[in-house]
């Protein structure tokens, strides 16, 4: 079974390189927030392939201020994509506002660098969230494009977004080992899920399709 | 191996049943997200389907129209010029007999006159009556008082009409369609209505020109009248769609009828 969860873990570091080449086939082509979410996909990868082996692959080990780049590229890029997708003037504010906060975090305790940045992550998490809410809304009467990312983006963000909240108080509590492995498994069930689900998008949306 | 204390996997059971319903949550919304967008889109084709309905029956009040008019320049012409003609074509052939008198002949020459002079009155009348010259020439104003004043000799009516605007204000193509829309109404009313008194008034205020129209007739009812395709009202209100204007049209079985037909213009 260990072997089973370990598999899947190194299919979820592996896949994602694999899906931004996939995607990264199509980057001049197509519109620019087709090109925001190649971008998103590939910064995403690189974190994950450091974080792994700096930390391989194990959630203890300090290779923790990897979540800070992770989350803080993932409010910036997720939120110019639905910037483009919503074209609503607010989210550069909201962006703004989002950032300064993270700043005001660093400044006022700068030993988070070396925690899990709960609130951070959860907030800027819900942002997007709701960015893809807004979207499934504006989806109902109009066909857009990226629908299925949009799924697999509140899915994701949304169950994963108490994992990363929960990181500080199993940290600090000292859990042991097997109780981390659980969190990182669940993780890892909902990642390749997302994987999966940008991976049918591009299959049956963006995927270079012979011209009959 | 490490072990898992009593503590510890109770904190674990409630993030993780947390994450379960987080995850149950959004696949009910995505769900939710899913069955509301086939619904909706059932509805818009729907109103897509309704819409291609109703262009439908427009089409065919439309080549109802056009045929019952075929119809009837076709049956003016045979009546009024084509049997006329054929009387003058008679008597021209007699003329021809050598062994006719001067006085026959007169009276052949006197009768072709006549007829010529009414095949000429008609071929007029039903020229005038497809498109009136004085429209042409003169503009709706000239064409709606023409219009009211042949009305009112041709038939008991009593015709109040107050025609007052600038007439540079509408294309001649909307000029038309006012016109025929007037014609319209005055067709229902001699042909339907039994009315005594007839009001028009097309006028002219905050840059709305306003077609107003009132009979005292015996009134129908508006629903089966617009059921009636090929039939006057379907032609009012297509006209007033090309026209870009508003029609309001108001009767009642015995309460006589009143339309207002509304166009915003440029002043």
């Amino acid at each position: 079974m260990k072997e089973f969860y370990r598999l899947i873990g190194d299919i979820v570091i592996y896949l994602a390189p694999i899906i931004s080449i996939l995607y990264f086939i199509g980057f001049i082509k197509f519109n620019r927030a087709y090109k925001v979410f190649t971008f998103y996909l590939f910064f995403i990868s690189l974190v994950q392939i450091g974080a792994y082996y700096v930390g391989r692959g194990y959630w203890c080990e300090p290779n923790l201020y990897y979540s800070h780049y992770y989350f803080i590229a993932q409010f910036i890029l997720l939120s110019v994509f639905y910037n483009e997708l919503l074209e609503l003037k607010w989210i550069k504010y909201v962006l703004g506002a989002g950032l300064i906060f993270i700043a005001y975090q660093f400044i006022d305790d700068p030993s988070i660098y070396y925690r899990y940045n709960s609130i951070g992550m959860f907030f800027t998490q819900m942002i997007i969230v709701i960015y893809s809410i807004i979207y499934f809304y504006k989806s109902l009467t109009v066909s857009r494009g990226f629908i299925i990312v949009n799924i697999g983006i509140f899915m994701y963000l949304l169950s994963s977004a108490l994992i990363f909240v929960s990181g500080n108080i199993v940290l600090s509590l000292d859990f042991s080992l097997e109780t981390k492995r659980i969190l990182i498994n669940v993780n890892r069930f909902l990642s390749i899920t997302f994987q999966t689900l940008i991976f049918i998008e591009w299959w049956r949306n963006y995927r270079p399709k012979k011209i009959v | 191996m490490d072990q898992i204390t009593d503590s510890e996997s109770q904190i674990i059971d409630i993030i993780l049943v947390a994450i379960g319903l987080l995850l149950l949550m959004s696949v009910v919304i995505v769900l939710f997200f899913y069955f509301s967008r086939k619904r909706i889109a059932k509805t818009q084709l729907e109103k897509a389907n309704l819409v291609i309905e109703h262009q439908k029956a427009l089409l065919q009040s439309t080549i109802i129209t056009q045929e019952e008019e075929r119809k009837r320049i076709a049956q003016d012409m045979h009546d009024a010029i084509s049997s006329k003609l054929n009387i003058v074509s008679l008597n021209a052939n007699f003329l021809l007999d050598e062994t006719l008198t001067i006085p026959e002949a007169n009276k052949m020459g006197d009768s072709i006159l006549k007829v010529t002079t009414t095949v000429l009155e008609s071929s007029r009348r039903i020229a005038h009556a497809l498109l009136p010259p004085t429209l042409d020439k003169f503009g709706l104003e000239a064409a709606m008082e023409e219009l009211c004043e042949e009305v009112g000799d041709a038939r008991q009516f009593d015709i109040d009409y107050r025609v007052d605007f600038q007439s540079e204000n509408i294309t001649a193509d909307e000029e038309l369609h006012f016109f025929r829309i007037a014609q319209e109404l005055f067709n229902n009313s001699i042909k339907y209505s039994e009315a005594k008194h007839i009001k028009l008034h097309l006028t002219e205020a905050e840059n709305k020109l306003v077609l107003f129209y009132t009979d005292d007739g015996k009134g129908f009812n508006i629903s089966e009248a617009k059921k009636a395709k090929g039939l006057g009202m379907s032609g009012i209100e297509n006209r007033a769609v090309l026209l870009d204007a508003t029609v309001h049209i108001k009767s009642e079985k015995g309460e006589g009828m009143e339309v207002r037909i509304e166009k915003t213009v440029k002043s």
